[in-house]
């Protein structure tokens, strides 16, 4: 070997591009080169037999060294690219990529180390790894959404295949009257001429009708509750007639399923605050279902009583009962036991969801027993026991009075020509004096001709709205005392003041009860003179 | 899933009594390679790797489970009830000294004995208390864990499992002892250096050998003095040793003392 090789291996060693390091296996530095000297920033007096390899890193790194370095050196003889900040004379770290081996030298044992500087390396890994794990929480984000979107998805299409099985019910309870009725108006054509009904086919007639209208208001009640839309009219009242009156009502149709219903009331007489017509509703709903899940034989009662501050209403039957996993669903709208078109009992399975409803508007509590399928059913409706009123006004009965051969003269609005036809043949037997019109300038027109006492207005018409129509009206001198009615789809507090602020005196929601629509007409017509 | 695949479990040796030697955080039962022939003319030795670390089945990687050493000492446990007949020694290093202690102390019937390793009851230091470390210090290595693979990529995976069967392919695989997945190794890092079990030293009631390093980073000497001082009856031995793995770097001075502990127990 010639000195100028030797001056020249030497110079490598010193100078070479990365950073050189013997150890023994104790970790005592045996020899640094320059550049490893020059990027610690010591002198190589400062390392050589002074310091141990594992004090210039940080304690991070040392026990990486101890953990992971020190077996594998012994194991394997050889370790690389493994990545460890070493610690600058200055106290600042030094990212560094370090390959080791351990071999015999002169009897020896010793790790000779190659050192890199990895400072972009390091800040290069840092941005993947960030970028890696955002990568993956937005895929576990999204698989979230996902997981929850199907869920969405599966509700939906469950709620859309109640509805869909609802609306078949539906029309399948719409259409079972309608087939007595058409058959009626068949038999009444083939009959001609101006034959009266006989009282047989006004029993079919009115029984069809009411119960295509109870279809009708069960369904227009339940969406109004879930709406928010429906107001009550709480009164202190006394349930025990009320109820008395609600189970006579339901004697017939129970007898005529071969069932008896039996009431239990108490002799003193039980206050709530109650809205009547809806909790008749609520009453009726409850013995109509014990009368459809009854079979012939059984038995319903009808019981009230006063305990621990509330009037505890209960209906039981010995009838075809409830499973118990079932009791808490039953008050779920469409939720029938039985697949819809599967049943002979008719109903569209939201009488239970109804009484619920308007039990808890009165702030009351409802609930289902059963002992099991087979074993009769009872529901106990819970509403607040109040104290008896002061003093418990009489209650007036209304009086059917035509307004005499002097009577009222009235013009009837409404596009729905049948719908204003029948209006005019009732208050037309009312004793009143009616004219009809189906369109808003056809009515202004024949008023402005005949100015009438009063007007009946439906809001929805082809031409004007009624609101449009009464603004009219009262501009015009004939038009300044009429007394003007609203009849509205919606019996909301906004549709009241939207007729009240066009000039209309009294609201009605439709269909009009005209027995009402007397009363109020006549409480008012005199007073205009 | 079997067992033997789940822990890569290796029977070594034909004696009439059982040993167990677990490996610590950082490599797998590799580490051993001192000990089983040292013991398997007395013993029959048992060997196998944590699961997530060297030839175990990652995927029966359970962040819950591993969440603590309970998850391990389960393990130990199923391993004794399906390959060990009577009581085992258990020797243990590092972290698995705590992994077998919270095993011996629910089955002490399993255990005949056990050395402990270089051991820690708790390695953040706590008022009194030394362990030798700051959190900063942990989270330094959490650190510098995350920055090394040790050659890990999802596609180096298979030829992992195969090397231990293939010394000549090993040669090829550097760092290969140490290889794991990443999380799993920061994983493991976070439970082991964060691990506290010095409440469960004074519940152990087997023969207990305490074999420590006289410089070690991780399991300083007080730490020793502290497992010893807390479990009764138990036995402190020195090994003039520079790091953690004394099996390794002094395994004649650790056989040693190994021998002589196992003497003097029943």
């Amino acid at each position: 070997m010639t000195d100028a090789w030797r001056a020249a291996a030497a110079d490598l060693w010193e100078q070479a591009p990365c950073g050189l390091l013997v150890a023994g296996t104790d970790g005592m530095v045996l020899r640094a080169n320059a550049t490893m000297c020059r990027w610690l920033g010591y002198a190589p007096a400062e390392l050589v037999g002074v310091r141990k390899f594992p004090e210039l890193m940080p304690m991070g790194a040392r026990v990486f060294l101890q953990t992971h370095w020190t077996p594998l050196l012994q194991i394997q003889g050889s370790v690389s690219e493994v990545q460890l900040d070493l610690l600058h004379r200055q106290g600042h770290r030094v990212p560094m990529i370090l390959n080791a081996i351990r071999r015999e030298r002169d009897g020896r044992m010793q790790d000779e180390i190659a050192v890199l500087i990895a400072t972009d390396r390091k800040l290069y890994e840092r941005e993947l790894l960030a970028a890696r794990a955002k990568s993956e929480a937005v895929a576990i984000d999204l698989e979230q959404a996902q997981l929850k979107l199907r869920q969405s998805n599966d509700a939906l299409f469950a709620e859309q295949r109640r509805k869909d099985e609802f609306l078949a019910t539906l029309a399948h309870e719409l259409r079972n009257p309608l087939a007595p009725l058409s058959n009626l108006v068949e038999v009444i054509r083939l009959r001609g001429g101006d034959a009266r009904l006989s009282e047989r086919e006004l029993q079919v007639l009115s029984r069809q009708v009411a119960q295509m209208a109870r279809l009708v208001d069960d369904l227009m009640n339940i969406s109004r509750i879930s709406l928010g839309r429906i107001d009550l009219r709480l009164e202190p009242a006394d349930l025990a007639p009320l109820l008395k009156y609600v189970a006579e009502e339901a004697f017939p149709s129970a007898q005529a399923a071969g069932l008896t219903i039996r009431t239990e009331l108490p002799a003193a007489p039980l206050w709530a605050n109650i809205d009547r017509a809806r909790l008749t509703q609520v009453v009726a709903n409850l013995l109509n279902n014990s009368v459809k899940y009854s079979l012939p034989g059984a038995h319903i009662v009808l019981r009230a009583t006063a305990a621990d501050g509330a009037v505890v209403i209960e209906v039981s039957d010995t009838g075809i009962g409830i499973p118990p996993d079932q009791l808490t669903q039953i008050f779920n709208m469409f939720s029938q036991l039985t697949p819809a078109l599967e049943r002979s009992q008719g109903g569209l399975g939201i009488g239970l969801a109804l009484v619920k409803g308007l039990v808890a508007l009165h702030g009351g509590t409802v609930e289902a027993h059963s002992e099991g399928t087979g074993k009769g059913s009872r529901f106990t409706v819970r509403l607040p026991l109040i104290a008896p009123p002061p003093s418990v006004a009489r209650e007036t009965v209304p009086t059917l009075l035509g307004l005499g051969e002097s009577g009222a003269t009235v013009v009837i609005v409404d596009d729905n020509a049948d719908a204003a036809e029948v209006l005019g043949m009732a208050m037309e037997m009312l004793g009143y004096r009616v004219t009809v019109a189906h369109s808003a300038l056809d009515a202004f027109r024949l008023m402005a001709a005949s100015a009438p006492q009063a007007a009946v207005l439906d809001i929805g018409l082809p031409d004007l709205n009624g609101y449009q129509l009464a603004q009219m009206i009262r501009g015009e001198p004939w038009g300044a005392a009429m007394v003007l009615v609203a009849a509205t789809g919606w019996g909301q507090e906004s549709d009241k003041r939207a007729a009240r602020d066009a000039g209309f005196d009294l609201h009605f929601t439709k269909p009009l009860d005209f027995i009402e629509l007397d009363k109020q007409l006549r409480s008012v017509l005199p007073k205009r003179g | 899933m079997s067992l033997q695949r789940r822990n890569n479990i290796n029977i070594h040796g034909a004696g009439q009594a059982t040993m167990v030697l677990v490996h610590g955080f950082g490599c797998d039962q590799s580490m051993w390679r001192h000990m089983v022939p040292a013991f398997q003319d007395s013993h029959r030795i048992i060997v196998f790797d944590l699961v997530g670390s060297g030839g175990s089945d990652l995927s029966a990687y359970d962040q819950t489970k591993y969440g603590t050493l309970h998850g391990y000492a389960q393990d130990l446990l199923e391993i004794l009830d399906h390959y060990a007949d009577g009581p085992v020694v258990l020797v243990a290093h590092s972290v698995s000294a705590m992994i077998g202690l919270l095993a011996a102390n629910a089955a002490p019937a399993r255990f005949a004995a056990q050395i402990m390793v270089g051991p820690s009851a708790c390695y953040i230091d706590d008022e009194s208390y030394r362990g030798g470390f700051s959190r900063a210090d942990i989270e330094d290595l959490l650190d510098t864990m995350a920055g090394n693979y040790l050659g890990w990529s999802s596609t180096m995976a298979p030829a992992i499992m195969g090397a231990a069967d293939q010394p000549e392919l090993s040669v090829e695989l550097t760092n290969s002892f140490c290889r794991t997945d990443p999380d799993i190794a920061k994983h493991f890092a976070r439970v082991t250096f964060l691990s506290d079990h010095r409440a469960d030293l004074a519940h152990c009631t087997i023969p207990t050998l305490v074999m420590q390093c006289t410089d070690d980073l991780i399991a300083p000497r007080e730490v020793g003095e502290f497992i010893q001082r807390a479990i009764t009856g138990s036995k402190l031995v020195l090994i003039d040793n520079t790091g953690h793995c004394p099996h390794l770097s002094a395994p004649d001075a650790s056989i040693a003392a190994m021998r002589e502990f196992l003497a003097g127990s029943p």
